[in-house]
């Protein structure tokens, strides 16, 4: 398919996990993408692999001159911007008990503020037709032993999109949540181990992981035209985890 | 195949997708008439890889003066003809098929006069949840799919509502959708091809609201 020739893509956390496998998808349907991501290596590693309609901007999400210098390279050679994936996000277990402030500030640095930031600073490069898509989790709906600070922030970006949808009003930009469940990512499958991804393959209803590839495509639905009268919306790719 | 209960329709319906259809004439929420569907997709195809349950009715009448007969139209088409619609059709269907129940955005908001319309939308999202865990073994994923205001001609000649009321109503549904507009037939139909395709292979149990918001914020 070629539902998105032509178009300008920025993706955060876009050098590796379900990052990556959108960049790829997006490219194979004909849009331009800009990965940003805090590793050189991966970034150029990524580029290297999706060819000549890709580009890197090293940065993190919750620096906002980094933000801005990733701007204002699309603006310099591409003008405009259709689709942002606010994807870049963090954040481990701290049992209640044991959570810091740090933790705190940390995880809702780069998986709030970080993605306020992302998409307030795209919109004057963005118009009529734009798309922005935010990754959630199915622990923004679920409780998540130990993930106290995570889960409220996936929650927190959900809502998000419910705030701009209204304030996008008019523009014809819509924006929406996709949120993953158990997704086997490279970081995923390392942390978990062999029992780990098993058991999360078991919690889930198609008794699997997803392959990062399937993320991609619901973005890229979501990126698309044949998504056009979505806009405030949830889409959960969790294989059922959060559904039921 | 498609399939309703008004021939002329079918028909035009037929005539318009040009090719690869048939039409059979039959009501969701007779028994006997989803046998008849089912024999024949059986008889020219043998066997089923999607299934939209998509006939779905509702018209207007507040809790104070609604008759038996009106909540059991309802929920005969909506919750009963869906239900049997998709049992019936379980021993054509592959493996690793896709269900799509029609649901409305009516499932989770409160709309006045349409209170057994909204709770049969409700009963339909929830059946997406129970057969996603019954056909899991099968690989056969279930969703919702909720549209919200579109324009279909359903609002002017089905529910009752007087031409004035419904232009009123299309009026007051914009004005309450984020986006500004009703949703057209051919954006629920892009959403029904995605749960329809491998391209949504790990999304199941879900209810994807298609309504510009309207549910959402």
């Amino acid at each position: 398919m070629t539902r998105l020739n032509g178009k300008t893509a920025v993706i955060t956390g876009g050098a590796t996990g379900i990052g990556r496998a959108a960049a790829k998808r997006f490219v194979e349907e004909g849009a331009f993408v800009f990965i940003f991501g805090r590793r050189q290596e991966a970034l150029d590693a990524a580029v290297a692999d999706l060819g000549a309609n890709a580009r890197a901007v090293k940065g993190s999400v919750s620096n906002e001159a980094d933000l801005d210098r990733l701007y204002a390279a699309v603006k310099a050679e591409r003008g405009s911007l259709d689709i942002v994936f606010a994807n870049a996000g963090a954040g481990g277990p701290l049992p209640l008990g044991q959570i810091t402030a740090e933790h705190i500030d940390e995880t809702f640095d780069t998986n709030v503020k970080g993605t306020i930031f992302t998409v307030q600073k795209a919109l004057p490069l963005m118009g009529p037709g734009g798309s922005i898509i935010l990754t959630g989790s199915s622990a923004g709906t679920t409780g998540a032993p130990g993930f106290t600070a995570y889960s409220a922030s996936k929650a927190a970006v959900r809502n998000l999109a419910r705030t701009w949808a209204e304030d996008l009003k008019g523009t014809g930009i819509r924006v929406n949540v996709l949120s993953p469940g158990a997704t086997a990512t490279e970081l995923a499958k390392e942390a978990l181990g062999e029992e780990g991804q098993k058991a999360y393959g078991a919690m889930t209803p198609l008794q699997r992981m997803a392959d990062p590839a399937e993320i991609g495509a619901v973005a890229a639905f979501l990126a698309s035209s044949d998504s056009s009268f979505m806009t405030a919306s949830e889409v959960a790719v969790d294989g059922g985890l959060a559904q039921l | 195949m498609i399939t309703g209960r008004r021939e002329k329709e079918l028909k035009e319906a037929a005539a318009f997708i040009m090719r690869n259809v048939t039409a059979v004439v039959g009501d969701v929420s007779l028994l006997e008439d989803l046998d008849r569907l089912y024999a024949v997709v059986k008889e020219k195809h043998g066997h089923i890889d999607i299934l939209f349950a998509n006939a779905g009715a509702g018209t207007i009448a507040p809790l104070a003066v609604a008759t038996e007969a009106h909540f059991d139209q309802t929920f005969d088409v909506n919750v009963k003809g869906l239900f049997f619609t998709v049992q019936k059709a379980l021993p054509l269907f592959k493996d690793g098929g896709s269900i799509i129940l029609n649901s409305s955005v009516s499932n989770v908001l409160g709309l006045p006069g349409f209170s057994t319309y909204a709770a049969s939308k409700a009963a339909v999202r929830n059946f997406a949840r129970a057969w996603t865990l019954e056909l899991k073994d099968r690989k056969i994923r279930v969703n919702a799919m909720s549209p919200g205001a579109i324009e279909t001609p359903a609002l002017e000649t089905t529910t009752g509502l007087t031409p004035e009321q419904a232009e009123q109503a299309a009026a007051q549904f914009a004005s309450q959708i984020p986006m500004g507009r009703r949703g057209k037939p051919e954006e629920i139909a892009a959403a029904v091809t995605f749960l329809a395709s491998d391209e949504s292979s790990f999304i199941t149990g879900v209810d994807l609201a298609v309504d510009g918001g309207m549910a959402q914020v």
